[in-house]
């Protein structure tokens, strides 16, 4: 299958600080892709300059065939992008069954006044969305906290609200970002378990930045590393394991 | 006990997110919807016109804040400006186009809308201007709608002293009150209509807030970088909530003037009223709606308790000056303990006693 | 005709010392915001409460400095007091919780000064208690050998900036040389790192709203000498606001920089552009417009803290 998503040559700079210093990268349709690298690498960013919400100085992104400098977060995700953060950015406000359901607002046509007056279309667009909503949550078998307050929820649940809030807009391309971060191994497990499914069952393309290489291993088909804002290394989680720049850059040399 | 909750069970994604989901609650509707309707015009006409209307006009105005500041987060000292837009609209839509055209709700219904249209150009800024730098366009607003019928006198028919009474037969609904015989200047009529607007309009806000666009309003307000990253177009959402909550405002300022006080002065709609509004907001709580009426009837009613517990008490001891200050005195006390202890307001501290009462008597 | 020149200075002088007055009441704001991260409404009446102590003390025939001392005294406590029961139970509550706290105790301490004292207005002539020259109330004529151009300025002007002034010198000198100072700068940076590297928060909060409550001790005497001891203080407060954000919130000079343009815009548009607008009184919200279409620009004003959003 061709690439889904394209990276070419992209620089970012914050001010005189280089996030990312030229990288390309190539995602194939289908693939779970781990992006790995130590801290301040620069992975995060290159998930916000992926779905708009970096604009890189140099560089394109090309996603589902179409070349662009620039594309808006909304742009992007009415492309089929949905992504989850690295802090959780779950509406602390709302409970877990409405944050979930924001992930379906590009499929309602409805406009206000139907939905405040309640009639016609909004009703029934209400019901295919909670539909599909209740469809996600017995998915992530988090059906006994619909009804909670996000902000009450401990982090690892958290993370997977935020998963079934991306999973709800039925993405092209999933972005994670430290999906698994904080969690204790049953929790990574599940979240795992979540992730290869998707993938395996529907062929979700997948993009994952992720610490623990146990999990790299297992379930990505192709990994990037990332140091200082560089791509070090690029291939099968086999390649990688056996790259002397990898095995540098995350154990340390000796001078 | 009658209020339970086994027995009700859901059937269907719809019948779980009904306003009222439990059939005792249906019934009570009925009942209240019975009593507000039937009952409460007959009460005395001090009743309806010191006590009820008022409050059905300020609160509709809180529940427009509370759409624009609890619910989608964007912080507005401009309620009075764009209640003053819709007193003034009302008053000039009846005063310029033909009779058999305009009617009081028709008026005050497109004077709703001319406020939304102010309120979505003060709120043009919001896309770029994010926080307590918002005041600065919210209070704009106020202090320009305020100048800008100050000085046009045009708007108030050129009268040299700035008030303006309503006209008789602004209240005449194309005649129908000849036609039935009820004096419709009277409380109770205006009181009907009054209720009537809130109960639609209230029913509409809770639709919304359930509904995608209120889910929109409130990942603004939480976390707008995300709210985008989903999709929401965070500008348009903006402008919607100022347009939706000065729509309120306006049918409020309308109400408030034709409906309560029976003349359009400016002086009611001064920068006061919209930090009274915003009191009635944060005690009631924010963003919820039942919470926003809760309010209402709390800051308003304060001041007149007080006053009457002065007279019956004291032997009228307290002067206007005393009840004013104290009144304020307790709306800052009630706000600063209320955000200490309970952020969500009455309308949490009422959830709370509900929980409580459910689960009576065993206490977890 | 030719263009009045003089008069065109004598309205920039004008607004630039408005503009000075603006920013003796935005520093108390700064300050806050600064070390707090909070928007205090209660600027504008606490302004109020102090001016008032402080009148009604020497109706009662107290003399000047005593009832200065003892005003300082009473806000020292009452800042303490607010840090105490309002500040600390709220430390882990958002900005907006904060700010409607604020909101709260503005409201608090309007009807509560306006209830120990009364809500009269009062006349405050300090020159009836310093026998100051500066404090005279004639004008005087600034460059006057020069024939063509007198200038009209009011030596109340130029006491009030000297003022403000020296205020602004005495708390740079806090903020940059004394330890305090430095307990400050690291709090307003990051709480949770200062209070890590062991600054006791309560105490440097305590402070800041101590100083602010003697800031606005002096705000409010200076402002009192110019409208009145009244409610009309908490007014001049919500036009200072519009110059407060230009400033920027965190930046005292942000703060008097955007008073005096401010000052001078809302002078220069009530001369020529007042009639355009086919009424008077513009006043009341140019200023407001002018920091609208200033912030739409550049949204974190003229001297904040860009803000680097992170996802």
């Amino acid at each position: 299958m061709g690439d889904l998503l394209k990276v070419e040559n992209v620089t970012l700079q914050f001010g005189g600080v280089k996030a990312i210093t030229d990288i390309s990268l190539n995602v194939k349709e289908g693939e779970v892709c781990a992006v790995i690298g130590p801290n301040g690498a620069g992975k995060s960013s290159m998930l916000n300059v992926i779905n708009g919400v970096y604009v890189p100085q140099i560089g394109t992104v090309t996603y589902d065939g179409v070349t662009r400098k620039t594309i808006s977060p909304r742009e992007a995700a009415i492309s089929g992008m949905a992504r989850t953060f690295q802090n959780i950015a779950l509406f602390q406000g709302m409970s877990v069954l409405e944050n979930i359901m924001t992930g379906r607002n590009l499929f309602v046509k409805s406009n206000w006044m139907e939905q405040g007056l309640n009639i016609g279309r909004a009703r029934t667009e209400e019901r295919a969305s909670r539909l599909a909503v209740e469809k996600i949550i017995s998915f992530l078998q988090i059906e006994s906290i619909r009804k909670t307050p996000v902000a009450k929820l401990p982090y690892g649940l958290q993370k997977r609200v935020e998963l079934g809030r991306a999973l709800v807009s039925e993405p092209k391309i999933l972005l994670l970002d430290e999906p698994m971060s904080g969690m204790n191994l049953e929790e990574k497990a599940d979240m795992s378990c979540f992730i290869l499914e998707i993938n395996k069952e529907q062929g979700l393309t997948t993009v994952m930045i992720e610490h623990d290489m146990g999990v790299v291993m297992d379930i990505a088909d192709h990994v990037i590393v990332l140091d200082y804002g560089k791509k070090i290394g690029d291939g099968t989680p086999k390649e990688i394991m056996a790259n002397q720049d990898v095995i540098d850059a995350y154990l340390g040399v000796s001078h | 006990m009658i209020y339970r909750e086994t027995g009700n069970f859901v059937t269907d994604y719809m019948r779980d997110r009904e306003i009222f989901p439990m059939k005792f609650d249906k019934i009570m509707v009925v009942l209240g919807l019975l009593f507000l309707y039937l009952y409460v015009p007959t009460t005395s006409e001090y009743m309806l016109s010191a006590h009820v209307i008022p409050i059905l006009a300020v609160g509709l105005a809180v529940v427009g804040l509370n759409i624009l500041t609890g619910i989608t987060g964007q912080l507005s000292l401009g309620s009075a400006g764009f209640m003053c837009v819709g007193a003034f609209g009302t008053f000039n839509l009846m005063l310029r186009l033909p009779e058999w055209l305009m009617s009081l709700p028709v008026a005050l219904m497109i004077s709703g809308i001319f406020a939304g249209l102010v309120g979505v150009i003060f709120g043009l800024p919001a896309i770029r201007i994010k926080g307590f730098y918002l005041l600065v366009s919210t209070l704009a607003a106020q202090y320009f709608v305020w100048w800008f019928f100050n000085s046009f006198t045009y708007f108030i028919n050129y009268e040299a002293s700035g008030v303006v009474a309503v006209p008789p037969k602004m209240y005449d609904y194309w005649g129908i009150g000849n036609f039935l015989g009820i004096d419709m200047q009277g409380y109770s009529p205006r009181y009907i209509l009054a209720l009537t607007i809130v109960i639609g309009l209230t029913y509409f806000a809770k639709n919304l807030l359930r509904s995608t666009t209120g889910r929109n309003f409130m990942s603004v307000r939480d976390r707008d970088i995300a709210a985008s990253v989903m999709g929401i177009s965070v500008p348009k959402t903006k402008l919607l909530a100022f347009f939706i909550s000065c729509f309120y405002c306006g049918v409020a300022g309308g109400m408030y003037s034709f409906l309560y006080i029976g003349n359009v002065d400016l002086m009611i709609y001064e920068v006061d009223r919209s930090f009274t509004i915003l009191f009635m907001l944060i005690i009631g709580g924010l963003g919820s709606i039942s919470g926003s009426w809760l309010g209402a009837i709390f800051v308003y009613e304060f001041p007149i308790l007080f006053t009457w517990v002065g007279d019956v008490i004291f032997g009228g001891a307290f002067n206007t000056a005393v009840v004013e200050n104290v009144s304020n005195m307790v709306y800052g006390v009630f706000i600063i303990a209320l955000l200490i202890r309970e952020p969500g307001g009455f309308a949490a501290l009422w959830a709370t006693t509900k929980q409580k009462l459910r689960m009576w008597p065993y206490p977890h | 005709m030719g263009f009045d020149w003089v008069y065109l200075i004598e309205v920039l002088l004008g607004g630039l010392m408005s503009g000075v007055m603006y920013s003796l009441v935005a520093i108390g704001f700064v300050l806050i915001y600064k070390s707090s991260g909070i928007f205090n409404f209660a600027q504008g009446t606490m302004l109020l409460f102090a001016s008032l102590t402080f009148v009604k003390m020497t109706e009662n025939g107290i003399d000047f400095w005593t009832a200065l001392f003892i005003a300082a005294g009473v806000m020292v406590i009452f800042g303490v007091a607010i840090e105490r029961y309002m500040m600390r139970p709220l430390a882990n509550q958002d900005l907006l919780a904060l700010f409607m706290a604020t909101v709260g105790l503005a409201t608090f301490q309007e009807g509560f000064s306006q209830f120990i004292w009364d809500s009269d207005i009062h006349g405050l002539q300090m020159n009836k208690f310093l026998d100051l020259q500066l404090l005279d109330s004639a004008p005087i004529f600034v460059v006057e050998h020069i024939p063509w151009l007198d200038i009209l300025l009011p030596k109340f002007d130029i006491f009030a900036s000297l003022v403000a002034g020296s205020l602004i010198v005495v708390l740079a000198f806090f903020f940059q040389k004394t330890k305090t100072g430095l307990s400050l700068r690291a709090v307003s940076d990051d709480h949770m790192a200062a209070m890590a590297v062991g600054i006791p928060l309560q105490t440097v909060w305590a402070i800041v709203w101590a100083v602010t409550g003697i800031i606005a001790l002096v705000a409010g005497l200076l402002w009192a000498e110019r409208v009145s001891v009244s409610f009309t203080l908490i007014e001049a407060v919500m036009k200072a606001l519009p110059v407060i954000l230009i400033g920027g919130l965190t930046s005292i000079p942000g703060a008097i920089i955007g008073g005096l343009v401010i000052g001078v815009g809302e002078k220069l548009g009530e001369i020529y552009l007042g009639d355009a607008m086919g009424g008077q009184g513009i006043e009341l919200w140019f200023a407001y417009f002018m920091a609208l279409m200033f912030l739409v620009f550049r949204p974190q004003g003229m001297f904040g803290e860009k803000f680097i959003e992170r996802v």
